[in-house]
């Protein structure tokens, strides 16, 4: 829980290092940039900043690298909305809704939506952060392997509902996917299907995958339109319409706590993360919701319910870093060299010993989390420009961007041939009317599905009673059928009371 | 069950899923060459057969039955069918083999030249005339990315001008 | 981390090197006689973040300093480092290209189970400081408190215990070579296979696997949550309080861990004895600098001296150990 005097001291530490606070808004200025460009991850932006930082005190170096933190991590909603491409995996379930309705004309209202989410998401999770940092600790490292595939699983089952028109089709797509996700070396060291090309040995490199699927093939299959938006008059740059969507996503606090609660807690879980957890919320508002079925044509929910989650995965990250001093992914492994820099070392004596720091990161946070909604506003008004760009320019320059993202992530031609592949496949689907989405959320949880259903199997010997020792598992799966039946159970009601109505009319 | 009208065959779906079939089978045949272990094919041998069988519930539709005229209604209940005009297609066709081309060369070529007449292609083929705001935008752009990225990225670009 | 940034970090620290670079580099003619005339590479072939990354990033400007040129750190990560090694190789071996690598186990490693495109020699390891070692450890919360019960309960029921490994690695040939010196069934290890260190300790942490095998450096942050049982090395490592692989099995073999460190093109040592000469007493003075070592200590990474004869040597015994358990190497 809460100590109230290392609080206050925090406080008198942020108050007298007034240049701290100095280094936020660069801070955020340069992760929202870097963030937004594909291919330029978050970790590449805080390692690149990493070595200005060895001249700086512990605590401005660690204000600014999270600033950056925070920054990019709403700048990837920004390609994601307007141009489609996300430009990391957890900014995926944003392409959902965010592009759909960036096409029909309410660009500025999805862009007010993901800001006032991604800040409404942070600010909760380090509220949460603030009261679990201590459990936390305890319960990450006992996430085992049947925990984590229960997780995958329920991550899978927004197949079912990505699926659209043709079910088949939908699982195909999904399947497809998956397989896609086990291709290279597996957990227990077999190579398969890399065709003897080495850097298929790390897999399909997914950033890029995702990126020919989602965005390239739509860029090609828009070759033949004039403009993003058909209709001249829905074209505007509008700052009332930024802020009404950003009022907007307070009528949904139901998607927003959820999305913060799946945030934090599956951004605690060290290599799982944003990326699984925006899936997840976006699943579960969406099938949750009244209106489900008109999720991924441009409902609002689900672009808040992604970022909401996505946005909360960073507090749920640092909680994993300051209790226990391991990374969760690439940006918090940076914290950690960050702290290395200046003779701290993370962990559960970090936190014992300086609650006041722990303090003082989590309340700098906040204040980043409020700044980023004022310089966060000024960004998207400006980003927004791009839906004026004419197609004929537009296409060939957006795919000349996403090439050079998808160099930019290892700097080998492995990015932009896997980029082009997946462009040609991606448009052949999208023509055929198979959900592209399916096939990038089985790419992106092949490796953690086989992965963990192979420790599993390996740890109990194929013994089913092995679940019962699990009781971390059981929990996660009651909670699964809790909220899949709660919801059939609604809908249930739902369409008889629809079904009374019409009849009563 | 109505006699008339001809079966009409979606080459291009059918392509696709000649694709996509060939590459799941020869992955599961080349998982099952490396290792017959559970540890090897615990989920990829059931989801590879999963996905065939997917396949093959799909593939009738790639056959459909042209209804006479005046059923127009039975038609639209099956999936949309694309409808570009064969020039639509071209222009996608053209951007699209530039595009990999562009993707598999550029670093043989050198960024700068490859990218910057990809966008001079792309730029005409997608419907601008004007030549010089063609070229100009083209030339602006590439370097703005060669430079912008560039001061980022911990590797050099090839290039072959710049 | 990229190259602009970092030279112009480079130029806070050694103010003067980039103005000798640019006095110098305009004579490329001249570049010959006065080794280095320009900016050298330093290919790292690992992503950012990592532990070569690091110790590449921590090092570089002080050898920089003594090099009298600013150095730049080239990721090229992928493949278990064998992506890295073949660019490595494909520089010119002129001296502008430096490797910051774990040679074992991943050059052996590349070359027996990758088809690598090139073999050990063509590799000069000029200092490799940072050994790493095998670490048998279990969580605090499991109940096992010596490595003598986990070797007679193995030795009862191989399959009684979960083993938490990395597969292709290292450990895995130690955990192998000691259950063939204490007659325990290899076949019937009940093997839990994870995908790098980080999540096998976690695993070992949380009392997810029973006992696990892994590299024992990266377990200093959790120590309060581990009980460290068996070291495969000869001599007691990092201040853990655990019995070592030889006093357990006197005839055991075992082969060390990671060996991080630096390396050149073998055919720069033969073909331009200078420019090697050069690098190494930079490498040398560099490791053995005071400054070097507080600094390097406190991030936690390794600067000995070991020299090139000894690293050589020592990354060749474990490719020779590697390579008779070839079978090992190939999945699990």
């Amino acid at each position: 829980m809460i100590n109230f005097d290392a609080l206050g001291d925090a406080f008198t530490l942020l108050s007298t290092s007034w240049s701290a606070w100095v280094f936020v808004i660069p801070g955020l200025l340069v992760g929202l940039f870097f963030g937004s460009m594909p291919g330029i991850s978050i970790t590449m932006a805080m390692a690149i900043f990493l070595p200005m930082t060895l001249y700086m005190d512990f605590l401005p170096a660690i204000i600014f690298l999270t600033s950056i933190y925070t920054g990019a991590g709403f700048g990837g909603s920004v390609p994601a909305v307007l141009m489609n491409i996300p430009g990391t995996s957890s900014a995926v379930a944003t392409t959902f809704d965010g592009y759909p309705m960036s096409r029909q004309g309410r660009h500025n209202e999805a862009l007010g939506l993901a800001l006032s989410s991604s800040v409404i998401g942070t600010l909760s999770s380090y509220i949460l952060l603030m009261f679990i940092i201590e459990p936390v600790s305890g319960v990450v490292l006992k996430m085992g392997p049947l925990e984590l595939f229960v997780v995958a699983i329920w991550g899978l089952m927004l197949l079912g509902s990505l699926a659209g028109d043709s079910i088949p089709r939908g699982l195909l797509a999904g399947t497809f996917g998956l397989l896609l996700g086990t291709v290279g070396m597996n957990s227990a060291g077999y190579i398969r299907g890399t065709m003897g090309i080495p850097w298929l040995l790390d897999g399909v490199p997914t950033i890029p995958a995702m990126m020919g699927l989602l965005a390239a093939s739509q860029l090609l299959n828009l070759v033949n339109t004039r403009h993003l938006i058909e209709d001249e008059d829905l074209r505007k740059i509008s700052l009332k319409k930024i802020l009404n969507g950003f009022r907007e996503s307070f009528q949904f606090k139901t998607i927003i706590a959820r999305g913060a609660i799946i945030g934090v807690i599956i951004g605690s879980i060290p290599g799982v993360g944003s990326s699984i957890s925006n899936l997840l919320s976006y699943s579960e508002a969406k099938r949750n919701a009244p209106d489900g079925d008109t999720f991924g044509k441009g409902n609002p929910k689900g672009v808040i319910a992604a970022e909401s989650a996505n946005s909360s995965s960073e507090g749920g990250a640092m909680a994993t870093m300051l209790a226990l001093g391991i990374p969760g992914g690439g940006a918090t492994a940076i914290l950690l060299a960050a702290f290395a820099m200046h003779n701290i070392v993370g962990g559960p004596s970090f936190i014992a010993n300086n609650q006041d720091i722990v303090y003082a990161i989590i309340i700098s946070n906040f204040a980043q989390a409020l700044l980023l909604l004022v310089i966060g506003l000024g960004f998207v008004y400006f980003a927004s420009y791009i839906v004026r760009v004419p197609m004929r320019y537009l296409i060939p320059s957006v795919l000349v961007v996403a090439l050079f993202g998808s160099y930019a992530i290892d700097g080998t031609s492995s990015g932009p041939i896997t980029l082009a592949v997946f462009a040609v496949i991606g448009w052949a689907m999208v023509r055929y009317n198979y959900p592209v989405a399916a096939a990038v959320v089985g790419l992106i949880l092949g490796n953690l599905v086989e992965g963990n259903l192979l420790r599993t199997y390996q740890i109990s010997g194929g013994d089913p009673a092995y679940a019962l020792e699990r009781p971390g598992a059981l929990f996660i799966m009651a909670l699964m059928v809790i909220s899949f039946s709660l919801s059939a159970f609604s809908k249930m009601r739902r369409k008889r009371k629809e079904g009374a109505a019409m009849g009563a009319s | 069950m109505q006699k008339t009208g001809k079966i009409k065959v979606q080459w291009g779906h059918l392509a696709l899923l000649a694709v996509l079939g060939t590459a799941i089978l020869a992955y599961l045949l080349d998982a099952r060459a490396t290792s017959l272990r559970t540890n090897n094919l615990i989920l990829v041998q059931p989801m590879s057969i999963l996905a065939l069988i997917l396949l093959l519930m799909v593939l009738p539709q790639c056959f459909q039955r042209v209804p006479p005229a005046g059923a127009e209604e039975d038609h639209a209940a099956l999936p949309a069918t694309p409808k570009e005009t064969p020039i639509e297609l071209a222009k996608i066709g053209v951007v699209t083999g530039a595009f990999i081309l562009l993707a598999f060369f550029m670093e043989q070529i050198g960024f700068d030249i490859a990218v910057f007449s990809f966008l001079v292609l792309g730029i005409f083929v997608c419907g601008e005339r004007n030549w010089i705001a063609n070229i100009a935008f083209s030339a602006v752009f590439t370097a703005l990315l060669i430079y912008g990225y560039g001061a980022i990225i911990p590797f050099p670009f090839p290039l072959a001008v710049l | 981390m990229t190259s602009k940034l970092n030279r112009r970090t480079m130029l806070k620290l050694s103010g003067g090197g980039i103005a000798a670079a640019a006095m110098a580099s305009p004579s490329i003619l001249s570049a010959q006689d006065a080794y280095p005339s320009r900016p050298i590479n330093v290919v790292v072939p690992f992503d950012t973040g990592g532990y070569n990354d690091r110790l590449a990033r921590a090092f570089a400007p002080f050898l920089s300093e003594r090099l009298g040129q600013p150095l730049n750190i080239i990721n090229r990560g992928g493949a278990g480092a064998l992506l890295g090694h073949t660019y490595f190789l494909q520089q010119p071996d002129d001296g502008y290209a430096l490797l910051c690598t774990s040679a074992a186990p991943y050059l052996p490693l590349n070359i027996l189970t990758q088809d690598a495109p090139f073999t050990i020699d063509q590799f000069h390891m000029v200092n490799l400081p940072s050994r790493d070692y095998t670490m048998l450890a279990t969580s605090t919360e499991s109940g096992i408190t010596s490595i003598d019960e986990v070797i007679s309960r193995l030795k009862e029921d191989a399959n009684s215990l979960s083993i938490g490994i990395q597969p292709a690695s290292a450990d895995l040939v130690n955990l192998m070579l000691m259950a063939d010196a204490l007659g325990i069934d290899r076949e019937a290890l009940r093997l839990v296979t994870f995908d790098g260190g980080g999540p096998t300790r976690n695993a070992a942490a949380g009392n997810v696997v029973d006992i696990a095998l892994v590299g024992g450096q990266g377990f200093l942050p959790l120590a309060d949550k581990i009980v460290p049982l068996l070291i495969f090395d000869d001599a007691p490592r990092d201040g853990w309080n655990s019995k070592l692989i030889t006093e357990v099995s006197a005839d055991a073999q075992f082969v060390s861990g990671s060996q991080r460190g630096w390396a050149v093109h073998s055919s720069l040592v033969e073909n331009s004895p200078e420019i090697y000469q050069t690098i190494l007493t930079a490498i040398e003075e560099t490791s053995k600098d005071p400054a070097v070592i507080t600094a390097l200590t406190n991030a936690q990474l390794a600067t000995d001296w070991f020299g090139p004869e000894v690293s050589n040597k020592s990354l060749r015994a474990t490719a020779a150990v590697m390579e008779q358990h070839i079978s090992l190497l190939q999945g699990t």
